[in-house]
This record gives structure tokens, C-alpha cells and sequence, in this order.
């Protein structure tokens, strides 16, 4: 066995995948977006699967968010972990359809959901993603959605990444200074083993997170979050421009076509 | 001048405390003063700060009696929103103050909130006030620890308060930053006549900035003074764990009277009295005490080359075909700049990571070819932030994971070695967590010497500790030189280079800038300059006086000025 | 340290209450709760969503979610706003930053969980009680599961009702969602919820109380924010868990008409999926209501 240093799926990689997740380092469309319309723009993609059963528009649908999520420039691990629920998903589709002595159809109205479910979830991914959480915060705030909500958004952006690394610290911990033992058959004994590092890594996670979170909050209060005076200023900052039209209306557009082309692959 | 802060035989207990933390305090702070609260810990030095802005007994929601008035309003009755535009809170623990992604953002936070219409201008005005405003667009997750207290301070700023309340200032940024921090803060309170309230433990802090000290005790002020006079005290500070600067010290130890402030000033006190050291020579450098017998390795890194994946993706080298052999009954301190590569090296040295390139044997086994937590016994590395390693629900079974895990048939009994050698017995069965920062500190040393390693690595092991608990970690790793084979310690203490070390590794951006003895390295401005290190005091005076070589500790200059020096050196 | 002489007569006015304290936690008490809950529900939910999944055959054998850590919560401190930071936490921390956001099919989650673990840590009288813990725990999961595994039976339900030409389909997704029940009250429930939680919240009581700077939960005591036992509870219950069901009716109204009754969109035309959207919103409305009211009780105890 010889160890090196990983570049990715390592903590050190999932920590900084957050990093540039949560803090849209990435650029991308959307991330030069105002919040308001990136969320209309995903509510759009959202709801139009919904609205129909034309196979080919599906596709072209499934075609249109799977461009939008390249152009938003989403990281490998995002993608990584959307992939594996998307082909896991299909799997178990099949799989149950098979078992149950189900038919084509069967299938292909499981596939149907599926993509109809990924459509949405890589709107979601593109939008959401990309998107600079205080930009998404206040883009909330002015959609209405109750401040607790929007200083969430902002403050679980920041601290994740952190929380993540405490996290790694800890279990790295545990595992240096617990006892070793053996892989055990399949490697379940170690699997075991993680799983109760895992678990008791929570005990001073708990309590060195309600230690920083105190401050945190104590901080708030003395910065008048509480005062909830603010929502019109942060609001007032947001702008809709030329880019936030445009993407919308090529969007639009392009939903439209994919609605128009339903039938004539039908008929055709 | 008229008080800005009057509190009036005001008491305060917390939620399920047996008793009151605040015990009848009367206290008055006088608009435009610059005031440091000392005391030992449990004293009641943050509570009673925390009644200042409300926090106490608004956030606090505990039993309060007494009228504490701060700018005409009585905090009872008034709220902590209306507080803070009067008085502004800088935390310890800083980082967690920080809550938005931007630093722009961070300091118009409070401002926004408050409905303030013109946020963006106090914002700009309080980061150009402590020159950060070129750091608005970063991340605060870019910024260094001095970077990210000035924009702790920054946003408190922003609210234009009246008093600042910063606490323990020094505890989580390097001496550089925290001089500089100091500037800032004596810059406001003398340009904007903002009056500014420590906590703080070091007493060469208080002398070289504060005008007033409060010294706190059991929940109560002992007194109130100016400053010169605080320092006079120096037995009664003494006994409340702030023991005095080493330049005054160092008077004392010649029975010269006088408390000098600045190390020219100490000078010219040596000097007027007319004494010059007598048994320089006979100072024996711990350095040149050549081992009995040829060292063994205990680790050799060679030709090492690591680096990092940036945010950005790019591959950053932080350490430079580094080459460095450390050898049994070594003690080095590895010191250099904030992102010298100083961390880095030590997790690579106890095998936590391995290298890109090179390769490190640590006592025979190449890291390479055992998993860390083989790597374990053999090098037990100690974290900056001591509960980050508090795993377990006391520190008696945070001692005994790694040795009862190990199957060692006499862990309770080496446990309980353990925690009796570092004096935590009494503490033995409480949460590390609960500790204070110097028992903390030496719970994690019983934890890593618990697992007998060869190779004891600890980051910044005197990293916010006040002077009498830092000097107890120090005398804790000098007395444990016989257990461990070798111990590299991470550092900006340069007291702990000049009193522990024999020898002191400078890393500059990755690369060994000098690897010599602790005496030469004060010795050599161009390299102390290059570095961006300042010797402590008592070696400064010793150059300063051209004593040759230079006292590294206070007993060392007592010993160069006594005849019966030589022997009384230990 | 020296002792002075001053003893803990006070000698100041005493103000506001002395003897008990405020019963009621003030507003950045439940904002510290709330937040810490978030912060560590998410932190919990991206570990396990960075374990990969396993599944055997059709059966997801893996654990939803890691229980004892929100229980932990609602069981020590105001189970109200920790229970209501926990599925926040796993939306905004996990689903939206990791992309698995499933848009308003989430405010049916963030209902069931809150429902489930706000009862679960109104059943914890005493959290040093283990045989309490593990029922709680259990019950997070009992309540959860039953709600999203009844949300999945009517889906088919409408489905199938007008057209039963699918062969196969309901019994396998009754089977299905019989033993993903079962799997999921023994991984999440007892592996990842019970056992841990019998451990975790006995050693966390009394410690991370004064790190947030309130008293501890006295054995017995009952905990201001529990959730009442009367009617008015149960009726506002009932109302969530049926609007949860709303949001799900969304995807249960696509199986029908996108997939097994094509005519159907035609009678009605799309407009229909703004009932559901509508009957979310009213959902999501009487929760934010309710929150208020509670926020608004609270205050004008204060």
C-alpha cells in the first residue's frame, strides 16, 4: 500500500467544491444574474415538464436545462452526485418495472418521470448553484420569504465549508486515535467502524458549533438583525438588466419550442 | 472629561449558575479613556463587559440587579439594538463575528439593519478608517487572522460608536498583527476620541498603550488607575496572573527602581545605575550542549515539495524542496510568517499527509508505507484549537482513546501518570471544553503524550494563553524533553523559542531560510527583519546593553549580573 | 485567586424577575437555537450525502438521514425552532448548495420533518431517560415515513384509479414502500437514531445548555415551545399533514396525466396544476401563520 495526496474525492476536495459552490467562484451565467430572475427562470423550468407527456419535449426540456447547467458552469462534484442519483434512479426503474412484470410501457412511463425529475433537478442545480448566496438572500427577501429564511441562505453558504473541515478534523481524530483494526469481510468491519466515528464525532461537534454559534448570534444581535430595519436598503440594490431579460426570453423561447416540436415528432 | 459608562452596585447571575458572576460592581468609564480589564480567569472581566452593550442582561437572560447607565441610558431598560450604535463588541473568537461572504458586506451589515440610508459611506469611511478598504471585494474566508479582526472591528466601526469593547485582542492574531491592531485602535481613540475598552492579559500590551486598568477579581473591580500606577503594582498584578513586562522584571532583578515602558527607557535605567553584567560568559547556551552519544533521526524529511488546490483550481507549492533532519533530544521551533508552510510541514512530518514529492522516513518507517493512523504511534501531532482533539466526554478518556485503543495492558495506570505529570488530576473526569486556556493546553499534551510517540509535533501550543498559564505550558514542554524523543513545535511566542528551543527553523514561503540556535538567531537583525520577528524583550535589552551573548530569559540576565551566575543557571 | 471581601448580598436594585426565571426564551435565544439547529442538521445531512448510497435489489437500504442529531436537539433545548431549523438546514445547507432541490416537493419535507421531530422532542420529558429518547427517536422516523409513504400510496391510488392497465405497479410500489418503511425504521430509526441518541443526548445534557447560556432542562420540567396536548394542535397537525400531501399531489396529478391518461390534460387543460400549486401556497401560508402566532404568543409573554 502506498499513500499519496489526492487531488479529488478527498475531504481537502470536498471542502473546496463547497467553497466554490457556495461562493459561485466558478462565474458562470447566472452568477452575473439578478437573484429575482434566476429564480422566475427556474420556476419556469420547474413547472414546464409538468405541463406535458410528449416524449420528444421532454427531451428537448432535459436538452435545454442540461445546456443552461454547463453555461452556469456547475463543479465536478455537484454533477458527480447528480449523476449517480440520475443513473441509480433509471436503475431502480427498470429494475422495479422488470420485477413486477410490468411491460414497455411500464418503463418507459418510469424513464418519462425520471427525466421529467432530472429536468428539474438540473434547473435547480444551475440556478441555485451558481448563484452568489447573498445575491440568492436577498433576491428571497424581496420575493417575501420571512428574513430568518434569507439571513439562513447567507449564513449556511458561509458556514458549511468550515463546519465541513471541523467535521474532517474530528473524525480524523478519531481514527488516528482510536483503536485500528481489521478491513473485516467486504471491508465491513472498517465500514462499521467509520460509521461510529461518524457518530461520535457529533459529541464535540455539537458543542464546539453551539460554542461559535453563540457568538455568531450574539454578533447578530448586537448588529441589529433583530432590528429588521434593513429589508428595504438590501433590497433596493438588486437591479434587473439586459443579460437578466435576455437569458429569461432565450429561455422562454426555447420552452416554447420544445412545447411546438411535441406534436410534430408525434405526427411526424 | 464625563463618563461615558456608570455602573452602579450592579450584579448579574447566568441561567442555572449557583452564584453571581457580577458581585455589586461600581465602575465608571470616563469618556475618550483608553481602559484594559485584567484578571484571572472566571473573574468576570467578559461579563461585565458584556453589560456595557446589553448583552448582558438583554441576550443574557439571567438575574440582574444595579443600574448600569451607558451614554444617559439605563441598560435595563433600554434594548441591545439601541446599545450598539453607542457601544460595539469585538469578539475573541472574531471569526464567528464575521457573517456575511464579503467584506464590503460584513462592515455595511450593521448599518443595513439598522435602516441607515447611508450604509455604503459608513462602510467605506470605517474600512479606510483602519486602512482595509482594498480588501472590500475579498471573501472573508481570503483573509488572514490580522485582516479578518480589522474587519471584525471594521463593521463594529461602522456603527460610529462611542466606546469599542474588544476582547483579548492579542489571543488569535500573530504579535505583528496585534501591535498593528493596537495602533489602530490608540489611533481611534486619539483622532476620534472613541474611548476603547481591553480585555487583556499581557502586560507589555497595557503598559505601551492603555491610559486606565481595571483589574477585576471574584466578579468585582479591586481598583480602577491610571495606567503608571497600575504598573507599580506589579506584586499585586503578580498574584491576579499578570505577571509584569520582562524589562520591568528585569529592573527588579537588580533591585533598580523604576517601571520603564520601552526597552530604551529599561536601558537607560541600566545604565544610570552604573551595573554591568559580570558572568556574561559563563551563560551556557542550551544550544551547545552537544549530545553524549551520535544523535539518532527521529525523522528525516528529504527533498520534500508539497502544495494545495487553490479555490481557483490551481495547484499552490507551499513547501520547496525541503530538506530537514530531526534528531533524538532535538527541540526545534519552526517559525516564519503566516502561510510559510509551517503547518503544512508538521502534518507532513507526523504523517497526517504525505508529500507530492520527497520523502520523510519518521523512526524507520517511510510515511508513505503506513496508513496516519499506524503513523500515530510513532508521532502524536497536537492541533491549534485544543477541542478540536477534546473527542470524548472527559479529559480522562480523551487520554486514554489512543493508549486503551492500542491495547496497552497498563493504559489506566499510564493515564493517570499522564494527567498527574501535566497537574489535571483534579480535573481528570470534566469536559476539556469546560477547562481554561491553559489547562486546555495541557490536557492536549497529555493527550499526545499518552500515546507515547517519538515525535511530538504541536501548532502554536501558547496561542492565546495569558502569561502565567503560557509560561506553565512552557515549564510542561521542558519537563517532558525526557519522554518524547524529539519535539517540533510551530510558532510565533518567540518567548517560547527563546526559553524552550535549541534549535529554531525560519521558513520563508516554503523554503528553510536559516536552521540555527535560538542565541543567533537574535542575534542576526537581517534575518529577525527578513523574517518579520520581534525578539522578546529581554533579549532586545540584552543588545541593547551589548551583553554578549545575549540573556535569553530574565534568570539568564540575573545570572549574567550576579558573580555566583554559573551555578545558580539551571 | 484571592477572595475579597465583598460577599453575594447584592446591594444594587434588583430588577425584573428573581426568583424564577423568564419561563420563555427570548427572541435571539430561539434565533441561536434555530440556527445552531440548522447548522448541524446540515452539517449531517452532507455527510451522508457524500456517503454513497447502498442499495440492494430495488430497496434503498441507506440511512435518510442521521436522527440523533436534530433529536438531540428538540429533546434539549425549545423543540419549536429546533425542530423547524432542522429540515430548513438540510434544504438550504445540502439540497440547494448540492443541487438536489426539488422546489415546492420540499416544503412536503420540511412539514413532515417539522411535525415529526417537534412531537418526537415534545414526548422527551426527561432527557437523561433513555427508554424516552429511543421512543422519541423512533417516532421521528414512524412519523416521517408514515407521512411520506401514505404521500406515495395516493399517489398511485390516483393514479391507478381511473385506469388499473398498469400492470404490476401498485403492488410493487405497496411492497416497495412496505419494506423501505421497514429498512428505514431500522437504519434510520434504531442504527442511526436510537442507538446513537441513547449516547449522545445524556452526554450532551447539561454541557451545551450554558454554552448558549441557558439553564438546563430540569428531568420532568415541561419545556416552554413543547407541543401542546390539546385539539387546537392536532387539527393544525392534521392541516399540515394534509397539505403536505397537496405539494406531493403535484407529482402524484403528473403520473396521471403525463403518463397513464394523456386525455386528461385535454379536459382540463394545464391550468389544473395551479390548484395544486394554489393548495401549496395556502399550506405554506398557514405555517408561516403559524409561526407567527407562536413568535407573536411569545413576545407578548415577554
Amino acid at each position: 500500500m502506498s499513500r499519496k495526496t489526492r487531488d479529488v474525492l478527498s475531504v481537502e476536495w470536498v471542502k473546496l467544491e463547497l467553497i466554490r459552490t457556495a461562493y459561485a467562484t466558478r462565474g458562470g451565467l447566472f452568477a452575473k444574474m439578478d437573484a429575482r430572475m434566476v429564480i422566475g427562470w427556474y420556476l419556469m423550468l420547474a413547472v414546464a415538464p409538468w405541463l406535458t407527456h410528449s416524449f420528444a419535449t421532454i427531451i428537448a426540456l432535459f436538452v435545454i436545462t442540461a445546456v443552461s447547467a454547463a453555461l452556469a458552469r456547475v463543479g465536478p462534484l455537484v454533477l458527480g452526485l447528480f449523476l449517480v442519483g440520475f443513473v441509480t434512479d433509471f436503475l431502480y426503474a427498470f429494475l422495479a418495472a422488470w420485477m413486477f412484470g410490468g411491460d414497455a410501457n411500464t418503463a418507459l412511463a418510469l424513464v418519462e418521470i425520471n427525466l421529467k425529475l432530472a429536468t428539474v433537478s438540473l434547473a435547480s442545480i444551475a440556478a441555485f448553484v451558481s448563484l452568489d448566496p447573498e445575491k440568492l438572500s436577498t433576491g428571497l427577501l424581496a420575493l417575501g420569504a420571512p428574513e430568518l429564511l434569507a439571513f439562513g441562505v447567507s449564513y449556511g453558504y458561509r458556514m458549511m465549508p468550515i463546519l465541513f473541515e471541523e467535521f474532517g478534523v474530528v473524525f480524523t481524530g478519531l481514527r488516528l486515535r482510536s483503536a485500528p483494526g481489521a478491513r473485516g469481510f467486504l471491508g465491513l468491519r472498517a465500514l462499521w467502524r467509520w460509521g461510529t466515528y461518524a457518530v461520535q464525532a457529533f459529541y464535540p461537534i455539537f458543542l464546539n458549533t453551539a460554542k461559535s454559534v453563540r457568538t455568531t448570534v450574539e454578533s447578530l444581535e448586537t448588529r441589529g438583525f433583530t432590528a429588521r430595519q434593513g429589508r428595504e436598503l438590501r433590497i433596493a440594490r438588486l437591479s434587473i438588466g439586459a443579460l437578466d431579460v435576455t437569458v429569461v426570453a432565450v429561455t422562454l423561447a426555447a420552452v416554447i419550442a420544445a412545447f411546438a416540436i411535441g406534436p410534430w415528432v408525434m405526427t411526424g | 472629561m464625563t463618563a461615558i459608562i456608570e455602573l452602579d452596585r450592579v450584579s448579574f447571575r447566568y441561567p442555572g449558575a449557583s452564584r453571581d458572576t457580577l458581585r455589586n460592581v461600581c465602575l465608571t468609564i470616563e469618556e475618550g479613556d483608553f481602559v484594559a480589564v485584567i484578571g484571572g480567569n472566571g473573574s468576570g472581566k467578559t461579563t461585565l463587559c458584556k453589560t456595557f452593550n446589553g448583552l448582558v442582561p438583554h441576550y443574557w437572560v439571567g438575574e440582574f440587579a444595579g443600574e448600569a447607565t451607558v451614554a444617559g441610558l439605563d441598560t435595563y431598560d433600554s434594548s441591545v439594538a439601541e446599545l450598539s450604535s453607542t457601544v460595539g463588541y469585538v469578539y475573541q473568537d472574531f471569526q464567528n463575528q464575521l457573517v456575511r461572504p464579503r467584506v464590503r458586506d460584513e462592515v455595511e451589515f450593521g448599518p443595513m439593519n439598522f435602516g441607515m440610508p447611508d450604509f455604503a459611506e459608513r462602510g467605506r469611511q470605517a474600512m479606510e478608517m483602519l486602512g482595509i478598504d482594498h480588501l472590500a471585494e475579498r471573501f472573508v474566508w481570503q483573509l488572514s487572522g490580522g485582516q479578518a479582526h480589522l474587519t471584525a472591528l471594521a463593521s463594529v466601526l461602522a456603527m460610529r460608536p462611542r466606546v469599542i469593547v474588544v476582547d483579548e485582542p492579542v489571543a488569535e492574531v500573530d504579535p505583528a498583527g496585534a501591535h498593528a491592531l493596537y495602533e489602530r485602535l490608540t489611533q481611534l481613540n486619539r483622532e476620534h476620541g472613541i474611548t476603547v475598552v481591553v480585555i487583556e492579559h499581557h502586560a507589555e500590551f497595557i503598559s505601551q498603550y492603555a491610559k486606565s486598568v481595571v483589574l477585576m477579581d471574584d466578579g468585582a473591580p479591586v481598583w480602577h488607575l491610571p495606567a503608571a500606577e497600575a504598573a507599580a503594582r506589579a506584586a499585586e498584578l503578580e498574584a491576579h496572573g499578570i505577571p509584569a513586562p520582562q524589562i520591568i522584571d528585569a529592573c527588579a532583578a537588580l533591585d533598580l527602581p523604576g517601571a520603564p515602558r520601552t526597552i530604551a527607557e529599561a536601558a537607560a535605567i541600566v545604565r544610570g545605575a552604573g551595573v554591568t553584567p559580570r558572568g556574561a560568559s559563563s551563560v551556557e547556551d542550551a544550544a551547545g550542549e552537544s549530545p553524549a552519544c551520535p544523535a539518532r533521526p527521529v525523522v528525516t524529511a528529504s527533498s520534500l515539495t508539497h502544495g494545495y488546490r487553490t479555490v481557483a483550481g490551481d495547484l499552490m507549492t507551499v513547501l520547496h524542496g525541503i530538506d530537514l533532519t530531526v534528531d533524538a533530544g532535538d527541540r526545534i521551533a519552526l517559525v516564519g510568517g503566516n502561510g510559510a508552510g509551517k503547518s503544512t510541514l508538521m502534518r507532513l512530518l507526523g504523517g497526517l499527509q504525505v508529500p507530492r514529492e520527497g520523502t520523510i522516513v519518521l523512526d524507520g518507517v517511510d510515511t508513505r508505507s503506513a496508513s496516519s493512523a499506524r503513523l500515530a504511534d510513532h508521532a502524536a501531532y497536537l492541533f491549534q484549537r485544543p477541542e478540536q482533539m477534546f473527542l470524548k466526554d472527559s479529559i480522562r478518556s480523551d487520554v486514554r482513546l489512543h493508549p486503551a485503543g492500542r491495547g496497552r495492558e497498563d493504559a489506566d495506570a499510564l493515564v493517570d501518570r499522564v494527567l498527574d505529570r501535566v497537574r489535571l488530576t483534579p480535573f481528570a473526569d470534566r469536559d476539556g471544553r469546560t477547562l481554561s486556556g491553559g489547562q486546555q493546553r495541557r490536557a492536549t499534551l497529555a493527550i499526545g503524550l499518552a500515546m507515547g510517540p517519538a515525535l511530538l509535533l504541536a501548532d502554536e501550543p501558547t496561542a492565546s494563553l495569558d502569561v502565567a498559564s503560557r509560561d506553565s505550558v512552557i515549564a510542561m514542554l521542558d519537563e517532558l524533553s525526557d519522554t518524547i524523543a524529539a519535539a517540533v513545535v510551530a510558532t510565533h511566542d518567540m518567548h517560547l523559542v527563546a526559553e524552550w528551543a535549541t534549535r529554531v527553523v525560519v521558513l520563508e514561503q516554503g523554503r528553510i531560510l536559516a536552521d540555527l540556535a535560538p542565541r543567533a538567531l537574535f542575534g542576526d537583525d537581517a534575518l529577525l527583519t527578513r523574517a518579520r520577528l520581534v525578539p522578546p524583550q529581554i533579549v532586545s535589552l540584552g543588545r541593547e546593553l551589548g551583553m554578549d551573548p545575549v540573556p535569553l530569559s530574565v534568570g539568564q540576565w540575573r545570572d549574567a549580573f550576579t558573580a555566583a551566575g554559573a551555578e545558580v543557571h539551571a | 485567586m484571592s477572595q475579597t471581601t465583598a460577599t453575594d448580598e447584592r446591594a444594587g436594585r434588583i430588577r425584573g424577575t428573581v426568583a424564577g426565571l423568564p419561563r420563555d426564551l427570548s427572541a435571539s435565544q430561539k434565533l441561536m437555537v434555530f440556527v445552531l439547529s440548522m447548522a448541524l442538521s446540515g452539517v449531517a445531512n452532507l455527510v451522508l450525502e457524500i456517503i454513497p448510497d447502498v442499495t440492494i435489489g430495488p430497496v434503498d437500504v441507506s440511512v435518510s438521514y442521521f436522527v440523533f442529531v436534530p433529536l438531540a436537539l428538540v429533546a434539549l433545548l425549545n423543540p419549536f425552532w429546533a425542530a423547524l431549523g432542522a429540515p430548513i438546514g438540510e434544504v438550504i445547507f445540502v439540497d440547494l448548495l448540492m443541487g438536489d432541490f426539488s422546489g415546492l416537493a420540499e416544503v412536503e419535507g420540511i412539514i413532515q420533518m417539522f411535525l415529526a421531530l417537534y412531537i418526537a422532542g415534545s414526548l422527551v420529558r426527561n432527557p437523561r431517560n433513555r427508554l424516552q429518547i429511543a421512543i422519541a427517536a423512533v417516532t421521528v422516523v414512524v412519523i416521517d415515513k408514515a407521512l411520506s409513504a401514505l404521500v406515495d400510496l395516493s399517489k398511485v391510488w390516483i393514479g391507478v384509479e381511473d385506469a388499473e392497465f398498469v400492470e404490476g405497479l401498485p403492488e410493487s410500489i405497496i411492497l416497495l414502500e412496505g419494506i423501505g418503511y421497514a429498512v428505514d425504521i431500522l437504519m434510520s430509526g434504531i442504527l442511526f437514531g436510537v442507538i446513537p441518541a441513547i449516547w449522545l443526548i445524556p452526554a450532551l445534557h447539561g454541557r451545551i445548555e450554558p454554552l448558549l447560556g441557558m439553564r438546563p432542562r430540569v428531568p420532568g420540567e415541561p419545556i416552554q415551545g413543547s407541543a401542546p396536548r390539546n385539539a387546537l394542535f392536532v387539527a393544525v397537525a392534521l392541516a399540515l399533514s394534509i397539505a403536505s400531501f397537496l405539494f406531493a399531489f403535484l407529482e402524484a396529478w403528473d403520473i396521471e396525466l403525463g403518463v397513464f391518461e394523456p386525455e386528461w390534460l385535454d379536459t382540463y387543460g394545464p391550468g389544473f396544476i395551479w390548484v395544486g400549486i394554489g393548495a401549496a401556497a395556502i399550506a405554506f401560508l398557514v405555517g408561516i401563520a403559524l409561526a407567527r402566532a407562536a413568535r407573536g404568543k411569545s413576545d407578548a409573554e415577554n
